[in-house]
């Protein structure tokens, strides 16, 4: 209700805010939350259109220890990360990309993170980098078109920006394919559950993934190429899938749920109840990871091995 | 008689009692949370829930002890969580066993699903409505008196205390004519407190997420304890301002939503959620005329007020306005926060000399 008044302001004024230079200048993409929401989507939009994009890098320790010095203490790690990238980048370019993301499944929202993430970015680190943006509101209008009117505002002619944008959608169901074939197979699998910047960034997936290979189990990570059903319990995007990916779940081809979730995530804090109920009335075993920067593999190696133990005992 | 608890929402529990009158309930309300409710709703809640939840779980699970049948509440439509947040007080107070039933003020249709279960008549109704909108302009006009004259006070307490008389007979009153007349008391009766002519409060607003902004107990009574050091304090939550802006009334005026865009757009280009956008667009207009600080209170771990600190502490460095960042949770401790409070007064008066 309260955003009524101001739909029809945001119509005009939002959008891709904030460019100026030649689209030739190199682009900086920090590789972490967004980067995780549409994988592949970026970088070929920008090379598409002419313009060398600069990758921040994995997370690695010494990223982790960049978060202390220069995020907000109170976030949750994935939005932490995203400012110690594009630390990472200062230097390197002069302009990164971050998205204003409000909602990317139709009649849903995305977490309240996502609509300051251009501000924050500008207030944060608006004297070495500038800022580009584009508004992503499937409320308003699907991607393809915000992608359109992104290039457009950045110089592209419409054929290129129309080719640009095609390509980058192309860049991403090839990447959402990738995954899919990494988890074919047959055989009874642990499902990794979470958010797709956690699921998917290999500094906190792979040592679950390896811990579970070590154990001789298989593992799937959650997917986000589907929407969510209507009138679900939670209302941001994301987590909707995820709650409705656990209602789900063939109880014949898992053997059980491992959520990893971040300290600090508001979000999971409401729907963690709505996950857990899921997986319980699937019949499958669920167990929660909480990640903070200080987590240690050992502990979590612990806790596998006990959730997998339990689990294996109780295979027919 | 049937009674409805309603959330702590400060000195505006006066207001509040008098919209339920016209349902034929009898209102049950606190003007902060206690200790005792608080400690309710942190065994109660999930351990991860933000401070307000516990607080308002708390409320409920007390008001359940007492008898009461019925609770309402505001439950937003926005991003933040919030939205969630009747249906998870409802599961908690249901799992345990208390039949309270907790209406959201929000629409899903017409009418609020409150209004339809108690199904007023209408004329009463609306004057209920009009008395209940007056008193909520009443106690934003006494409150902003309390604020100037607290500053200033000759004896400490003298402010609050005849706030106390001011919000004493404006419950009493009973007609929309009643309630103007009692308004306009307040400017003489505060103009009657002692004050120290010779002092120069600090000028210092107050932003952030709301039910802490309102809350005494929650937030450790900010406003006094920033009354005692000397300081004129702008609480930019103003009921009255709210409900304006909920039902779109007053398009241009000051505290719109509009207006408050507009003001944070070279900052903050999005509602963000919550009160998130207030807090941008506040700050700015305080470096604007000229305050000088701004304290940004918010739970450990809101969304919306959380994401917007990168962007307070930018205006802070542009403007050169010191900002305050406090963030509370049950385990806030009230001697930590009296230290900061003053460290920060301390810099705000240093400030000022500098530049006089
Ligand atoms: S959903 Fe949770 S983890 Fe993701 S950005 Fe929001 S608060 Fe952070």
């Amino acid at each position: 209700m309260w955003n009524i008044g101001t739909r029809w302001l945001r119509g005009r004024t939002g959008g891709a805010a904030g460019f100026a230079a030649s689209s030739q200048e190199p682009i900086g993409l920090p590789l972490a939350l967004y980067a995780y929401l549409h994988p592949g989507l970026w970088q070929a939009f920008f090379e598409g259109l002419g313009c060398p994009v600069v990758l921040s890098g994995s997370t690695d320790a010494a990223m982790l220890e960049r978060v202390g010095l220069v995020s907000e203490t109170e976030h949750c790690l994935p939005a932490k990360l995203l400012d110690a990238h594009m630390d990472a980048l200062i230097g390197r370019v002069g302009r990164v990309f971050v998205p204003r993301i409000l909602s990317l499944k139709r009649g849903y929202i995305a977490c309240p993170k996502f609509g300051a993430l251009p501000d924050a970015a500008r207030a944060r680190f608006g004297d070495r980098l500038a800022v580009l943006s584009v508004e992503l509101d499937e409320n308003r209008e699907p991607l393809r078109t915000s992608l359109v009117r992104f290039a457009r505002a950045l110089g592209a002619s419409g054929p290129a920006a129309r080719t640009a944008s095609e390509r980058a959608l192309a860049a991403w169901a090839d990447a959402c394919a990738d995954d899919e074939k990494e988890t074919a197979g047959a055989g009874r699998r642990y499902l990794l559950a979470g958010h797709p910047y956690l699921v998917n960034e290999p500094w906190f997936s792979e040592p679950v993934v390896r811990g579970l290979t070590r154990l001789g189990a298989r593992v799937e990570r959650m997917r986000f190429d589907r929407a969510p059903a209507p009138d679900g319990p939670l209302r941001w995007d994301t987590s909707a899938i995820m709650r409705d990916t656990l209602a789900d779940l063939d109880a014949r081809r898992y053997a059980g749920v491992i959520q990893l979730s971040s300290f600090g995530c508001g979000c999971d804090s409401i729907a963690e109840r709505h996950f857990r109920e899921a997986a319980r009335e699937r019949g499958l075993p669920y167990m929660l990871l909480r990640l903070d920067e200080h987590a240690g593999e050992a502990g979590m190696r612990t806790r596998l091995e006990a959730f997998v133990d339990t689990i294996g005992s109780r295979l027919p | 008689m049937t009674a409805l608890a309603m959330q702590p929402w400060g000195n505006y529990a006066v207001a509040l009692a008098a919209s339920v009158e016209c349902l034929r309930v009898s209102p049950w309300t606190r003007r902060a949370t206690t200790p005792e409710t608080l400690r309710l709703g942190v065994e109660a809640s999930p351990e991860s829930a933000c401070l307000p939840f516990k607080a308002c779980t708390g409320h409920f699970i007390k008001a359940a002890m007492e008898g009461v049948e019925y609770g309402v509440m505001v439950n937003s439509r926005g991003t933040c969580r919030l939205r969630y947040y009747r249906e998870a007080h409802q599961k908690i107070l249901d799992e345990r066993g208390w039949k309270l039933r907790i209406f959201g003020l929000g629409y899903d249709g017409i009418k609020p699903p409150l209004i339809r279960h108690f199904d007023p008549d209408p004329i009463p109704f609306l004057q209920c409505c009009a008395r209940a909108q007056q008193k909520t302009l009443a106690v934003d006009a006494l409150e902003r008196e309390v604020w100037r004259v607290r500053a200033i006070e000759a004896n400490r307490g003298d402010a609050t205390r005849a706030m106390e008389a001011c919000l004493a007979d404006l419950d009493r009153a009973r007609t929309v004519r009643e309630i103007r007349a009692c308004a306009r008391t307040f400017a003489p009766r505060f103009a009657a407190v002692p004050t120290d002519s010779r002092r120069v409060p600090l000028r210092v607003g107050l932003v952030g997420e709301a039910t802490l902004l309102r809350d005494r107990f929650l937030n450790h009574n900010l406003e006094e304890q920033l009354g005692g050091l000397g300081v004129e304090v702008s609480n930019f939550f103003l009921l009255g301002d709210e409900m304006r802006n909920i039902f779109r009334i007053g398009f241009f005026s000051r505290n719109s939503r509009w207006t408050l865009r507009r003001i944070a757009r070279p900052y903050l280009d999005a509602l963000v959620g919550g009160h998130a956008l207030e807090s941008v667009a506040h700050t700015l207009r305080c470096a604007r005329e000229g305050f000088d600080g701004i304290v940004h209170v918010a739970p450990i771990g809101c969304m919306p007020e959380v994401s917007v600190r990168p962007i307070l502490q930018r205006i802070a460095r542009d403007t050169g306005m010191p900002t305050l960042e406090l963030s509370f949770d049950e385990h806030t401790s009230s001697v930590g926060l009296t230290t900061r409070l003053e460290a920060f007064t301390d810099v705000l008066r240093q400030r000022r000399e500098r530049r006089a």
